[in-house]
């Protein structure tokens, strides 16, 4: 029993393990049974990126969903060839759950600007282990449904007011 | 010769016993001529040492007639061995240019005959079906004349002993003859069947194994069950049918020329009782009698095979009883080389079933001129790209290329010509440089090797850059960089890398310190493996190579003496665990166990091994199972195998046991092994490693491609960098291609077709897995090299890259709906615009 507790011990500390913990607080994933979140979370990688490395540009498929460990990410539209800053991502956000799903050459540019690590995962890998649990898809097409459907309304409740263009083409929940 | 022969379909099973081996027949009845001859002085003997030696006591007489039975008997043995070996090589011989025949002809025959045939029942018919034929080509000759003349010369010379008993004996045979033939065509009809049973089957399974995701995907498992079972019952039962129908040919003629003793004692014992009969006859009468027996037999199966042969061979040829659409080669001429302007006029392409699949197709294109096909999927773009390559034979209309009519070219010409990317461009088993080479050695082949041939082949130079211009260049230059080399390769080769390393270390050294982990003997190394990390060099001997470490009696003494076996053992435990706990059901996939220390193979025996160390303490295992043990933790990797991390304290004992291990080897074995050393080259790496005198740290794409420009610039200084390509040109793609990325397999299509330099160029959606950088650089390939020299007609699915045509065919329902510029189009606001920007 004693060599037991003192090999979890150990174990808690690995990346998988951290990687585990990670994935079962993103509402994509926390619904998914732990044995299906441990083949992702094995099968996540990490990587680091210096300031100014960019994550993806405008029209890459990257294929891939990003959770940031540490560091800031910044998020550009090419707008007529000029470089206009969206937002900023911080440590705890996970973006890019469409690119999982499918093809999605990317709209925006993500760029680090401080030293950057994430968790990264690639539509590959994640459409590889989900075939083996074929009855979770479900699941996952909820939570994305339900992320669009957060975010159309945070956006009607945070300033869309302010911006008349912007109603015009509201209703993306919609699709 | 060649032309007059009928295609190998139409050819009867007989026609190749002539063609296969006809010298080796000739001497083979030679052979049997002089066999039965030897098999009836026996017979001759038997009865002389009977009638002469025995009963007027001549002892004499007795050795020389027994001599001559002994010789007859070893002649006969030899010559009938000789027999076998030359019947053997007569059917082998047969089955092979059948084999080889049928295959050539599958070939050239028209891509609609695959779509509705499995190439499980290609394999089935190539491997299973043909082989009774072979033996049938085998026996054809030797049986028959064998048996026959050995049936006529007992028969006969039953007839010289006694007319009367022989006449009696032989009246059996006249009804085994009408008898069998009956049953023989009710076997045939169940064999007939069962072929085609078999080829169901066949076909199911290469499907199910093509399908294998789908099924799994859908957990099918049972629905394919039940498909599967059904036609194996199926042929269960023909198969019985057909097994009894041929046992029950074979009980018939057992049983009738069994009646034949029984015949000859009951007359034969009469005639001898009255004195009509010398006993030595009746004997001699009896033996010669039983010695009928065998080549009946024999005639009874060669009838059997011919039966079963010719069933199988018929229905296995009149499958693939279709012609080919097109001539394979001119008959009476060179390949034409054509000018490359492409006329199209009321074409149309309209399939068996009655579907316009192209209707009433018009344009022309000059020389050099590039055409980009475009519209929804089904339109008919790609079908009118496949009739222009002469893959469909259209039905109606004209398509002309430099006046001549495809349909009436020779695929010949048309390769001379031509070059073609298909949608899923298939890459062959074989190098980066065989595939590359493909389309240029076909044509050459055709044109005849020799000379000729080899100065038409493209140089390194020319491989080079075309690689250089689809983009797959520095892909080809890491399989390159990723070779490992061989001690006995060439010392140069060695020795300029040990220069390279120099100046890298000198110029880039600093700068990717945070993507390479430098081979440094006072650190861990997280990038290599446990072993690698304790001995710190290259083994230079099998029984230190890190998969028999484990069971090297002198490393296994020397962890016991660093303290490291428990430490290891247990390490290998946790490793065992976490890797069985999160694999243990996932099927052998390479995504899958990329970063796993335990191989798909060996999963199933760690599984086994866990559970036992549930039950078990772990000095309570077996020794195998603790070598297992031990085996997965020298393969552990920290920055792979990320499942378990490494303790500290193993860290720095293992950090203490290298240095140790060093002292300790280097005084008892000093060859065992090669330590790192910056002035070593080290042969367990790869050349990359070696230059980096290291390991790269990341899979980043950037951190990968400010690596390769470090390397490139280097390797161009020390002109060193084709040498690598060309080491990378060799690498092994795997069958189909599969150790290619899917953007690879089309870069390396795109280069095999644009290596041949054709006149005109077919791309059917060629560029489709390709990522955007990827296909722009093609596209300006394109447009900066080929335009103007080569006519290119392009079925494009993305609308970006089309500018640049010369010309755009918008399809729609199998017609042309517009031609014309890319501006003219869009200025139109017609089709194209609505494509392009969606409905206004």
């Amino acid at each position: 029993m004693n060599s037991n507790s003192e090999n979890n011990k150990k174990i808690a500390s690995c990346e998988f393990q951290d990687n585990l913990n990670i994935l079962r607080q993103i509402d994509f994933f926390s619904t998914l049974p732990l044995e299906l979140n441990k083949i992702l979370a094995y099968l996540c990688t990490r990587d680091t990126y210096k300031e100014e490395e960019y994550l993806f540009h405008e029209n890459d498929d990257d294929g891939q969903a990003y959770y940031i460990i540490s560091g800031k990410a910044r998020l550009f539209y090419n707008q007529a060839g000029k470089q206009r800053m969206i937002r900023d991502y911080e440590a705890g956000a996970f973006f890019g759950r469409l690119a999982l799903l499918g093809n999605m050459p990317r709209i925006f540019s993500m760029k680090a600007i401080n030293e950057l690590t994430c968790l990264t995962l690639t539509r590959e890998k994640f459409t590889k282990a989900l075939s083996q649990f074929p009855d979770q898809m479900p699941k996952i097409i909820k939570a994305v449904a339900e992320s669009i459907q957060g975010w159309e309304k945070r956006f009607l409740l945070h300033g869309s007011e302010n911006c008349e263009a912007c109603m015009h083409n509201i209703g993306v929940s919609l699709v | 010769m060649e032309k007059t022969k009928p295609p190998v379909v139409k050819r009867s099973l007989i026609s190749w016993v002539w063609t296969s081996s006809l010298k080796l027949q000739v001497i083979l009845i030679l052979i049997i001529m002089i066999e039965v001859f030897a098999r009836v002085i026996p017979l001759e003997m038997q009865k002389r040492i009977i009638n002469e030696a025995i009963n007027l006591r001549k002892i004499d007489l007795l050795f020389m007639y027994c001599g001559i039975y002994l010789a007859a008997v070893i002649a006969a043995g030899m010559l009938k061995y000789l027999n076998n070996i030359i019947q053997t090589i007569i059917g082998q011989r047969a089955l092979a240019d059948i084999r080889k025949a049928l295959y050539h002809y599958i070939l050239t025959l028209p891509l609609n005959f695959f779509r509705k045939t499995q190439p499980g029942m290609v394999v089935s018919s190539l491997i299973t079906e043909l082989t009774t034929s072979g033996n049938f080509v085998g026996m054809a000759v030797s049986v028959p004349i064998t048996n026959v003349l050995t049936l006529l010369a007992f028969a006969g010379y039953l007839i010289w002993l006694h007319p009367l008993l022989a006449l009696v004996s032989l009246s059996i045979y006249p009804i085994v003859i009408f008898l069998v033939p009956i049953l023989q065509k009710r076997s045939n009809k169940a064999n007939k069947k069962r072929v085609d049973a078999g080829r169901n089957l066949s076909s199911k399974i290469a499907e199910s194994i093509t399908g294998i995701h789908e099924i799994q995907g859908n957990g099918a498992f049972d629905l394919e069950n039940q498909k599967y079972d059904r036609l194996i019952d199926r042929l269960l039962k023909i198969r019985i049918v057909w097994t009894l129908y041929a046992q029950g040919v074979k009980t018939l003629n057992n049983f009738f020329t069994n009646l034949s003793p029984f015949l000859i004692f009951i007359l034969g014992g009469y005639l001898a009782m009255k004195g009509q009969l010398e006993l030595g006859a009746l004997v001699a009468f009896l033996s010669a009698q039983e010695k009928l027996y065998t080549p009946w037999k024999e005639l009874i199966q060669f009838y059997q095979v011919y039966q079963d042969a010719s069933v199988r061979y018929k229905r296995t040829m009149e499958y693939y009883d279709t012609l080919p659409d097109h001539e394979i080669a001119p008959k009476d001429r060179k390949p034409y080389d054509l000018e490359a302007n492409l006329e199209v006029r009321n074409l149309s392409f309209v399939t068996d079933s009655g579907i316009n699949l192209l209707d009433d197709i018009n344009f022309t294109l000059k020389p050099g001129e590039h055409l980009a096909l475009v519209g929804f999927s089904g339109s008919g773009k790609s079908t009118l790209a496949l009739c222009i390559g002469q893959l469909y034979k259209y039905t109606g209309g004209h398509i002309q290329i430099g006046g001549k009519e495809v349909s009436e070219l020779s695929k010949k010409d048309l390769v001379q010509n031509m070059g073609f990317v298909s949608q899923s461009p298939f890459i062959f088993e074989g190098t980066i440089k065989d595939n590359l080479l493909y389309a240029c050695s076909a044509r050459n082949d055709e044109n005849g090797s020799g000379q000729d041939a080899a100065d038409s082949m493209p140089t390194l130079d020319d491989m080079i850059a075309v690689l250089h211009q689809t983009g797959i260049f520095v892909d080809v230059l890491r399989f390159g960089l990723n070779t490992i080399l061989t001690p006995d390769q060439d010392k140069d080769l060695v020795s300029s890398l040990l220069r390279v390393r120099q100046n890298f270390q000198r110029d880039f050294g600093e700068g990717l310190t945070d993507y390479v982990e430098f081979f440094d003997e006072n650190k861990y190394l997280y990038y290599s493996n446990l072993a690698e990390n304790l001995t710190f060099g290259a083994p230079n001997r099998d029984e230190f190579a890190v998969t028999n470490l484990p069971q090297n009696e002198y490393f296994l003494r020397f962890l016991d003496h660093a303290q490291l076996t428990r430490p290891l053992m247990s390490l290998g435990v946790q490793l065992a665990r976490q890797t069985v706990d999160i694999l243990g059901n996932l099927p052998p996939e390479e995504v899958f166990f990329e970063k796993s220390p335990v191989t798909p193979d060996e999963l199933d025996e760690y599984k086994l091994l866990v559970e036992r160390l549930n039950k078990v303490k772990l000095h309570e295992l077996p020794a195998s199972d603790r070598a297992k043990l031990l085996e997965l933790a020298l393969r552990f990797i920290p920055a792979t195998h990320k499942m378990v991390s490494l303790p500290e304290i193993l860290e720095s004992l293992i950090l203490e046991g290298r240095a140790l291990f060093k002292d300790k080897i280097s005084v008892e074995d000093p060859n065992a092994f090669t330590f790192y050393q910056i002035s070593q080259y080290i042969f367990s790496q790869t050349i990359l490693n070696n230059i980096f005198f290291g390991k790269v740290k990341t899979v980043n794409p950037q951190a990968q491609e400010k690596i390769n420009q470090s390397i490139i610039q280097l390797l161009i200084e020390e002109d060193f960098l084709e040498t690598i390509v060309e080491i990378g040109m060799e690498f092994q793609v795997g069958t189909k291609g599969d150790r290619l990325s899917g953007g690879q397999r089309q870069k390396l299509a795109i280069a095999r077709a644009l290596l041949k330099a054709p006149n005109m160029l077919i791309m059917d959606e060629a560029t489709s897995a390709l990522d955007n950088n990827s296909q722009a650089r093609i596209q300006n390939l394109l447009d900066s090299r080929w335009k103007g020299k080569s006519t290119l007609i392009a079925v494009v699915h993305r609308l970006d890259i089309i500018k640049n045509y010369d010309k755009v065919a918008v399809m729609k329902a199998g017609k042309i709906g517009e031609f014309g510029t890319y501006d003219e189009l869009i200025a139109k606001k017609g089709m194209l615009y609505e494509l392009e920007f969606g409905k206004q």
